[in-house]
């Protein structure tokens, strides 16, 4: 049986993660990097679902960090806008999610992917 | 501008269900500025009705286009290449759109992707406001350009009502009394003696009258052989 899919799609600057930091994860970890959370789009969170993501965590600096000052409350919009749709069509919206991440901190990084899919797990 | 809403996609997606290849198709017009049926919007609605069927088990096939405006004639001349090997179109263009796509092509079946609301001003990021009824018959010259039809929940001609608190509509307090505005404003430039003047009754017919309505104006259509 195939490990489930759990889609990060980051801010680049939020970490440096390799696919080594996840290897004992219970899932397949696909992350996309951005140059901004500012420019991730509602439809790319969408896409993650429809190639079969279990859930979607989008990572952005923490506030007032944001190297481009909003992108990162823009990527909170986006996935507030991305759960609306996720809604309408039976997908518990709580399976997007927007985190504050330290720039450059991949532990923090690590450990905050950890959590996310820690709850989507359960929801299993 | 005309203000749209999304349809939630539970509707959308009965219209849809007894197809399994659809075009949506976007406009470039109002409904692009008010965030409700341009390019992105088209991506993101094409993609959640895939999703949503995918789950159904009964795949979609969506194919996806934007047109300058969906309103007019010749922008649309192109929408039966497009409707090639789409079985339905979901129109994201406002109901101007979609009754032309029905009226100029009878045999393609055409669901509206949005609800067309009014025509409004884009006031915030995310909030857009009703300023204009359409009623055909402007006396906004003689309100200092502020609509009692389109802003007074009554549509009165003498307000304000006995309604208005401080400034406030009785209907909605969050919205000014828009009667209270016009009389600041007129008082402000001393031309509040412009309301002591009995005007003419309202001419409704300009907007229930003879609907459909239609705009004839013959210097353009001098020569023209195109007819609708």
């Amino acid at each position: 049986m195939a490990k489930p899919k759990i889609a990060v799609l980051c801010c680049n600057y939020t970490n440096s993660a390799t696919d080594e930091d996840f290897k004992d994860f219970p899932c397949e970890i696909v992350i996309k990097r951005f140059p901004c959370s500012g420019s991730i789009e509602i439809v790319d969170i969408l896409k993650e679902f429809e190639d079969d993501a279990e859930g979607v965590l989008v990572c952005g600096c923490e506030k007032e960090k944001c190297h481009n000052k909003t992108g990162n409350l823009r990527a909170e919009k986006r996935v507030l806008g991305a759960k609306k749709y996720l809604e309408e069509i039976g997908i518990d919206p709580e399976r997007a999610q927007m985190a504050f991440v330290p720039r450059l901190d991949t532990g923090a990084f690590v450990e905050t992917v950890k959590d996310f899919v820690e709850k989507i797990l359960n929801k299993r | 501008m005309i203000v749209a809403e999304r349809r939630h996609l539970s509707e959308i997606l009965k219209n849809i269900e007894p197809y399994n290849k659809v075009l949506i198709l976007g406009c470039r017009g109002c409904v692009a500025i008010c965030s409700t049926g341009g390019d992105r919007e088209v991506e993101i609605i094409a993609t959640a009705l895939r999703i949503a069927r995918k789950r159904q088990g009964k795949p979609l096939i969506t194919y996806e286009a934007t047109l300058i405006r969906q309103c007019d004639p010749e922008y649309l001349a192109n929408l039966p290449e497009l409707m090639k090997d789409a079985e339905a179109v979901v129109s994201l263009a406002c109901g101007v759109g979609v009754n032309l796509i029905a009226d100029l092509y009878p045999d393609i079946r055409v669901y509206p992707g949005v609800d067309t609301l009014f025509f409004g001003a884009n006031t915030q990021l995310g909030v857009w406001q009703e300023k204009c009824r359409g009623c055909g018959d402007c006396i906004i010259d003689l309100t200092a350009g502020l609509c009692p039809i389109a802003r007074c929940p009554k549509n009165l001609l003498n307000g304000p009502c006995g309604g208005s608190q401080n400034g406030k509509c009785e209907i909605n307090p969050e919205n000014p009394c828009i009667w209270h505005l016009i009389i600041e404003r007129l008082t402000a430039r001393g031309e509040l003696d412009k309301l002591n003047e009995i005007w003419e009754p309202k001419d409704w017919r300009t907007y229930l009258g003879e609907s459909p309505r239609k705009r004839i104006r013959e210097d353009l259509i001098k020569n023209n052989k195109r007819e609708g």
